[in-house]
Parts: C-alpha cells; sequence; structure tokens
C-alpha cells in the first residue's frame, strides 16, 4: 500500500494584467507562503524536503531557469528543486509530480510553485508565443493562435452534440460572475462587472463559434501549494486537511488533425474517437483518477470541480469527457445550468481561468488551492461572500489542460 | 623517447553543401542580440519598468522531413504511406505510428491535389503576423486518402458559406512567390461546387465577420 498524499494549504497572489502592483515573482512567491502560514501557523518552509516549479514559457520569462532566481529568494538552499513543463497542463503535472514524491516515500514536504508573466510582451504577441507550442511547421502559420483550434475542434463538437451558440455561453457567463465573489481574481480586479448570455454572445468575434467572452483570460500571477504526507498533515492542519485520492495523467496528439483514426486510441476506445471533437485524454486521465478514488458515477459522488475553462466550449467538452454527460443528454445538462452554483455539480466557483485568470504555470495549483478551499471550509474566509462556496462539499475534482487537449491531467481530491 | 601518434577522426557523415539559398528577411530586421533598450519609472518612483529587445534568427533543420517542404516548392503535397498496414498521412510521419508495426520507416507518396473538409472556423482574431488578412477560414481538412486532416486557409468563397464535408482543391501561390512552408498552398473550393442558400447560421455568421472587415480597414 502506498502511502496517502495531502494538501494542507496554498495561496495565490492576485492575478493581473500589467503595470498594476506586480511584486516580482519571487516576491509573489514569498507572499503566497505567507499567507499559507497565516493559515497553517504551524508549517514552517524548514520542513520542506523538495520544491517542485511550475512556469510554462521562458519566452514569457525571459529568463532561463527563472526558479532558481525564486528557491534561493525563499531561503531554500540545499533542497532538492526541479521545473515541471508540460503546456496549459503544467500545473497539474507539477502536482502529479508532487504527488508522486509524496507517494513514493521519498519526500515527505513537497512545495509547488506556479507562475507566468504574460504581461511581459503585447496580447497579440503573447496569443503567438502561446501558439509556438501547436507545431510550428505545420499549423503557427496557419492558425497563428490556439483559440482558431478550439474554435474548429469545437463548431464540429457542438454540431455532433446539438449544443448551440447560447448554451456554451452561459459557462462564459458563471465563471465570470463566479470571479466577482473572488478579490483576487483578474476579472474582479479589472473589469470588475456581472455579464449575461447576451453579454457573451454579443462580444467580439475571435473565431466562429468562439467569441471575446468565451475566452480565458491573459494573467500575470503566482501560486503556491503544499503537498505532503498524512503524518505531516496531521501535524500543521490537522482539522483541514484534504486527501488526494485518485490522479491520471494522459497524453494526445500535439496536432488536433492528427487524432481522427490514431491507432491508439482506436485500440483503446473503438473506431472514431476521440475525433477532432472530444478530449480523448481527460476521459482517460479522468478514468485513471476515478478508479484510483473508487468513483463509479462521476455525476453523484464528486461535488464541485475546478477545470481547465480555456474557453467556454472546452469547459463543455470537459463535462462530457469527465463522463457527467453523454451524446444524448450534454445539450440538456448546459441547459439544465447543473454545473451552475445551484446545480448538480457547480464547476469553477472560484473564476476559473474566464474570472480568476489563467497565468499557465500557475493556473493549475491555482484550480487545486481553490478546491482545497471549498474542502477545508475556507471559502467564506477566502471569498468576498458564501455565494461561490458549495455547501458541504466532500469531493472534488481538478482538471488540467494542454495544447489541443494533448496533455491533460484529473485529481480527486476529498475531505479527510 | 615515445611518440604520440593523433589519427585524424573518420567522419560519420559528410556534411551538405547548401549552394540554393534565398533569404526573404526584411533589410531592416537586424539580428542585434540581446539589449536592453529602455526603460519607465512609475509616476510615484515605486516601479520600474525594463525594456529587453532581442531578435534571434533561427534555423530550422527539416532533416527527414524536408521532402515535404521541398515539394512544396515545387507545387506538391508529399505524403508518407507505412508499407506494412498501408497507412498514410499528410502531415507526414516518417515512422509508423501503429505500435504494431514498431516504428517502421515510411515511404513518400505524391498526393493528389483534392481534399475535403472534415472541420472548420472563421477567425476574426489572431496572432500578430496575421491581423491584416482578417477574416480568415480555416479548415481541418482530409487531402487524399491521408488518415489525418491538416489545417490551412479556405480561400474564394464568403466565410458564411463554408460547409462541413465540402470538397477542396489545393491551389499552390505562384511559383516565385513559394518559400517552402504550407502557406504557400491554401485550399479552394472544388470546381463545380455551389453554396447552400443563406440559413439562420449563415446570417449569424455574416454579422460577427462584418465589425471584422471593418476594424481590418482601420488597421496600418
Amino acid at each position: 500500500m502506498t502511502r496517502r498524499v495531502c494538501i494542507v494549504g496554498g495561496a495565490t497572489t492576485p492575478f493581473d494584467y500589467g503595470p498594476t502592483g506586480f511584486e516580482s515573482i519571487e516576491g509573489g512567491a514569498a507572499e503566497c507562503i505567507r499567507e499559507v502560514q497565516r493559515d497553517i501557523p504551524n508549517f514552517s518552509l524548514i520542513d520542506v524536503d523538495l520544491m517542485i516549479y511550475s512556469h510554462f514559457s521562458v519566452h514569457f520569462g525571459h529568463q532561463l531557469c527563472s526558479e532558481w532566481i525564486i528557491h534561493d529568494h525563499l531561503g531554500l538552499v540545499g533542497v532538492p528543486h526541479y521545473r515541471v513543463e508540460n503546456g496549459g497542463n503544467t500545473g497539474g503535472s507539477a502536482l502529479y509530480a508532487a504527488a508522486l514524491a509524496v507517494k513514493s516515500g521519498q519526500h515527505d514536504v513537497v512545495g509547488v510553485i506556479g507562475w507566468e508573466t504574460m504581461d511581459s510582451v503585447s496580447q497579440s504577441q503573447g496569443s503567438e508565443f502561446i501558439a509556438l507550442a501547436s507545431d510550428i511547421r505545420y499549423e503557427l502559420l496557419v492558425g497563428g493562435i490556439y483559440p482558431i483550434y478550439y474554435a474548429a475542434m469545437a463548431n464540429k463538437w457542438m454540431k455532433d452534440n446539438n449544443v448551440n451558440e447560447e448554451d456554451v455561453a452561459s459557462i462564459g457567463a458563471k465563471n465570470r460572475n463566479h470571479a466577482m465573489d473572488n478579490p483576487k481574481a483578474q476579472w474582479y480586479r479589472n473589469e470588475h462587472k456581472y455579464i449575461t448570455v447576451d453579454d457573451v454572445m454579443n462580444s467580439r468575434l475571435i473565431s466562429y463559434p468562439i467569441k471575446k467572452y468565451d475566452c480565458c483570460l491573459m494573467s500575470r500571477g503566482v501560486a503556491f501549494l503544499l503537498v505532503c504526507s498524512e503524518e505531516y498533515a496531521k501535524k500543521v492542519n490537522p482539522d483541514h486537511y484534504c486527501t488526494l485520492d485518485g490522479l491520471g495523467l494522459s497524453s494526445c496528439t500535439i496536432r488536433a488533425g492528427d487524432r481522427l483514426n490514431f491507432p491508439g486510441w482506436t485500440k483503446r476506445y473503438g473506431e472514431g474517437y476521440p475525433e477532432m471533437t472530444e478530449f480523448g485524454a481527460c476521459r482517460a486521465s479522468a478514468e485513471m483518477a476515478y478508479k484510483m478514488a473508487d468513483i463509479k458515477n462521476p455525476l453523484k459522488e464528486i461535488d464541485f470541480g475546478e477545470i481547465h475553462d480555456a474557453f467556454s466550449t472546452s469547459e463543455a467538452q470537459i463535462y462530457k469527457a469527465l463522463g457527467l454527460a453523454d451524446t444524448e443528454n450534454i445539450a440538456q445538462f448546459l441547459r439544465d445550468e447543473q454545473t451552475h452554483m445551484h446545480g448538480e455539480i457547480p464547476m469553477n466557483p472560484g473564476g476559473g481561468l474566464m474570472g480568476y485568470g489563467h497565468p499557465v504555470g500557475a493556473t493549475g495549483i491555482m484550480s487545486s488551492i481553490e478546491c482545497f478551499y471549498q474542502l477545508a471550509g475556507m471559502i467564506p474566509k477566502k471569498h468576498l461572500s458564501k455565494k461561490t462556496e458549495v455547501p458541504n462539499a466532500n469531493c472534488g475534482i481538478v482538471n488540467s489542460h494542454a495544447g489541443t487537449g494533448t496533455s491533460i491531467s484529473n485529481f480527486i481530491m476529498r475531505r479527510h | 623517447m615515445s611518440v604520440t601518434i593523433i589519427r585524424k577522426k573518420k567522419k560519420f557523415s559528410d556534411q551538405p553543401n547548401f549552394s540554393v539559398k534565398k533569404m526573404y528577411r526584411p533589410s531592416d530586421v537586424k539580428e542585434t542580440g540581446l539589449a536592453f533598450i529602455g526603460h519607465e519609472i512609475s509616476d510615484d518612483g515605486k516601479v520600474m519598468n525594463q525594456f529587453l529587445h532581442y531578435d534571434q534568427l533561427y534555423t530550422i533543420r527539416h532533416g527527414w522531413n524536408s521532402k515535404f517542404f521541398k515539394g512544396l516548392l515545387e507545387g506538391k503535397i508529399w505524403g508518407t504511406r507505412c508499407p506494412k498496414c498501408g497507412d498514410i498521412w499528410v502531415p507526414i510521419r516518417t515512422h509508423c505510428w501503429n505500435l504494431d508495426c514498431d516504428l517502421e520507416i515510411t515511404e513518400w507518396i505524391e498526393m493528389p491535389l483534392t481534399a475535403k473538409v472534415h472541420t472548420w472556423t472563421i477567425a476574426g482574431w489572431s496572432g500578430r503576423s496575421s491581423l491584416k488578412r482578417l477574416p480568415i477560414i480555416l479548415v481541418y481538412a482530409v487531402i487524399g486518402d491521408s488518415k489525418v486532416a491538416i489545417a490551412n486557409e479556405l480561400h474564394g468563397i464568403d466565410p458564411w458559406d463554408v460547409e462541413f464535408q465540402m470538397p477542396l482543391k489545393v491551389v499552390f501561390k505562384p511559383k516565385e512567390e513559394r518559400v517552402g512552408a504550407v502557406t504557400d498552398f491554401h485550399f479552394e473550393p472544388a470546381e463545380g461546387w455551389t453554396p447552400s442558400p443563406m440559413n439562420p447560421e449563415k446570417e449569424r455568421i455574416k454579422k460577427l465577420v462584418e465589425p471584422v472587415y471593418e476594424w481590418v480597414k482601420t488597421m496600418k
């Protein structure tokens, strides 16, 4: 029997974009840790025996090995450290690495720090930098930015599943409105307004069927999560720690057009899957996590999720890949608002990538932190009200997602 | 007295010679290396930003994939095929993707210049280098009997007229404008294809696209 992996604390800097109030990446990391120390005063950096750094792109960081700057700034010489990079799933992959480190028994207390400074270049240049994670020989010059690839996938998915623009627009409005209850969220700190489905529908075209308010935010931010053994969890946060009961990580093609007939998928799930429409890596990694956490019916057994809403369309596609709905009922599932706060399984009560923000390396860590806050009963303390608290939450799912669905991780977290 | 004999190391392979060389780089782009080129200080004196510029020329070495990109210069689409399982790909694979074929080395085949739309989108926003060409119809299309779809632009129709499964032809730029990149070709509707009548979705797309045309006109 391997060891249980626990989460005892976490915090982010405010997510933002532009010149306001930037504290430096190492300063931000230090402030996240100081906030965690206020939440769990028995935690000291002296206890940390591994640091994993979660950072996507040197193009944004304009510094190779910027984790080295953070690490010694925190006073951590001698403690082992390395960086994990896996596109938009960098945060999820870093959490996966931390969980393995604890599970193996090699480490007891693992700090995970994620960050990205996407405002070091213009928005359009930033979009192009992200698109360097597409196959630049074939796709960069003809698509240019990720929303275009996602729009092409979503357009067919929506037709195949009878989902319309309004159905997905409700997700764009939902997550931004959740962010209005979260003082660290970029949407709260900048645009700061409640929006409607009509606002999403009337926002400017990015790539049909995706409009501006169907897209996530480009952000700057830092996040810290503390992952540890159960022994340490009982020592520093005995009443409110969470257990990471399921982990899954899976992969798919870099070019979305390559997954129409991929033998590896055909063998696993049969002909015609995942097509260019479904996220096979999400399904496969969810299945791994569910099996490990003994989840048979995710819709009934999981209370809420913090998932990778890079686009409102992809959040809807993720619902299906997580097994919350199928082709027959996904449209009705969306129309019944099953993932709103009043629904069966609220998704992204923290605001998600569209509301909280998407500083790539920090994003999966932020999602894990929001999931932890819900389970640890910390929402009234961390959010502005109880509006975005999932009552009596016992089990949450965290999802982190890269490329065109090229790498995806899922985690099941439970209140202990 | 001992004598050390140093033998000349045998080369593993001959260096290729590149006698055909073309540079399309604008003359005003200079490779300056890393340079701190300016700064700004906030009025309250608390925060400073510094501007770092670098401009780097990369060499993308196409290596074993070269035939595909060289083919574009010649107005040809090359694909590859696994001699074991028969799967065909554009974009190409130099080794088979089927694990049962044990990374079999594939063979080159010239593809027909016909394709079919698998899925599509209409871009109203793009990366910095593409903004002036908006709106762009991007399709993922299957060329010939390829097992995969390739992304490229569809020209020659109004954006709202694009359809799933519509037949396409591959059209190359004039020879002198080709650079050996996928932008050397685009798709156009196949001869004889006509758009279906306007419908509510087409009207919706038209409404979304109209401001894009206006916005692009205002760009310098």
